[in-house]
């Protein structure tokens, strides 16, 4: 041992050039060429353009000064590629996280340290962590009755009042407003501008909704574009979907693209598939009110109208003609009758005056008969006194009185010179 | 122009002699005085109804709007 101790004559190494050797075979066999995949807890991480992060054994306690620990780094230009896919998938390397990296040995000569370098993370532990977390915040919301809790907030039938959560000058929120204003409608926006993605955006989003939900608007619409899981993950934030399950006031969600959906929408009173959607409902729910309580009563006004004035037009010319008709009739029917009394007038007439022409002829007939003449010229004679009376009777005259005798032809003077009664 | 009270009063004066002569009730020396009659009402409310008509050919184009904006 003590000759092997002596470096006489022995191989001896600078430190330069025993980095070189060690690294040399640190490359032969885990190096650039060897990638390996290495799976760890994050111990640590700090980020500076480049990503460093210190790596343990999964579930080794913090305590044990002898658990290994990776200095696992990633240059800037790998991290900026993986650090946009991790927040595309909405996970980030916190401490906790168990992550596998791929990537090669280094040796830091200057520092003496062996390091990793990470060229893939693999994140589909964290993506499963996520999801089982979501899940689990569901089956609570969801066992405390607060998915439904907000859907059961009646509804403006005319929600022209809305409070908007949301950014201002991004794009969902134009498409959002856009709708809205194009409408025609006097929507009136009352906006809280919140953040709306990144650790600062729930504790913004919760006191926006408690504020709108105050502020006497009839629906609290909460408004983001599309992104990537995780500029979306701050709608999974439990603070966020509690502070939307117990407003007062409707909620309603328009985020991310079609696909997305966050517990937010699940807790919504009505969740549409964009913020563009979104503001379509809005106008849709107005228009659907207006149809009903606008459009289609002036329409049947003004076809009640139109029938109205019709009806009482044609009243008023039927009766017109009734009455013209009426009086038409009437008048024909009495002259009808004038003519009808004129012609019995006529008739009865005839009849009278030939009835009195016959009585007249029977008259005159019977009149012919007593005819004084007609009685001489058979024989007969009229006596009178001297006075001019008729004698009728033997007492009307005394023997010796003077009579005329009238005759056929003329009368001649008579002395009465004896009376003769004629017996009874 | 004679009083002939609203539509409704108007409309049921002018049917009450309309059915008079119906049922033959009108005499000559009535026949007159009930045309005379029936003529004003049938003038007043035609007057009225031109009136009306005026009206809502002045208030149809709103509602036109309103009815037909989709």
């Amino acid at each position: 041992m003590d000759e092997q101790a002596k470096s006489e004559g022995a191989e001896i190494l600078e430190v330069g050039e025993f980095y070189q050797l060690l690294t040399a075979q640190l490359e032969a066999a885990y190096g650039r060429r060897f990638p390996r995949w290495i799976r760890g807890e994050v111990a640590k991480v700090y980020e500076k353009s480049h990503l460093y992060v210190d790596l343990v054994d999964a579930g080794s306690s913090p305590g044990d000064a002898k658990r290994p620990v990776l200095n696992a780094h990633c240059w800037a230009t790998q991290w900026n590629v993986l650090k946009r896919r991790l927040a595309g998938e909405g996970v980030s390397l916190k401490p906790g996280a168990v992550v596998n990296v791929f990537g090669y040995v280094d040796l830091y000569a200057p520092q003496g340290r062996i390091g990793f370098t990470v060229t893939e993370i693999d994140v589909s532990g964290l993506i499963g962590d996520v999801a089982r977390r979501r899940a689990e915040l569901i089956a609570r919301l969801q066992a405390e009755g607060l998915l439904e809790a907000n859907k059961r907030r009646p509804l403006s039938p005319v929600p022209l009042r809305v409070g908007l959560v949301a950014s201002p000058q991004t794009e969902g929120y134009n498409d959002f407003t856009g709708q809205l204003l194009r409408s025609g409608f006097g929507f009136d926006i009352v906006l809280v501008t919140t953040t709306v993605q990144g650790e600062g955006a729930p504790p913004q989003i919760v006191r926006a909704i408690e504020a709108l939900d105050v502020a006497e608007v009839d629906v609290i619409c909460v408004v983001r574009g599309g992104g990537s899981k995780g500029d979306l993950a701050c709608f999974d934030d439990e603070r966020v979907a509690r502070s939307i399950a117990v407003a007062h006031t409707p909620v309603f969600t328009g985020i991310g693209h079609t696909g997305d959906e966050s517990v937010a929408d699940l807790v919504a009173h009505t969740r549409a598939i964009t913020p563009t959607k979104l503001g379509e409902e809005l106008v849709s729910l107005v228009s659907l009110w207006r149809e009903r309580n606008v459009r289609l009563p002036a329409q049947r006004l003004a076809n009640a109208t139109e029938a109205l004035l019709d009806e009482a037009t044609e009243y008023v010319a039927e009766r017109r003609r009734t009455m013209i008709f009426a009086v038409r009739d009437r008048l024909r029917a009495e002259q009808r009758h004038l003519v009808s009394l004129r012609q019995r007038l006529l008739i009865q007439g005839g009849f009278v005056l030939e009835s009195a022409a016959r009585m007249l002829a029977s008259t005159r007939q019977l009149l012919g008969a007593y005819d004084p003449h007609r009685r001489l010229a058979q024989g007969w004679s009229i006596a009178t006194t001297r006075e001019g009376t008729i004698v009728r009777s033997i007492g009307d005259v005394q023997l010796g009185d003077s009579v005329r005798v009238r005759v056929s032809d003329g009368s001649f003077e008579s002395t009465v010179t004896e009376k003769n009664g004629v017996p009874s | 122009m004679s009083n002939v009270g609203d539509w409704n009063e108007a409309a049921a004066e002018l049917n009450a002699i309309v059915a008079s002569f119906d049922e033959g009730e009108v005499s000559v020396d009535d026949l007159f005085v009930k045309l005379e009659r029936a003529t004003a009402i049938i003038e007043a409310l035609e007057s009225r109804l031109d009136a009306t008509r005026a009206k809502v050919e002045e208030l149809a184009p709103r509602l036109a709007r309103v009815a037909e904006d989709q």
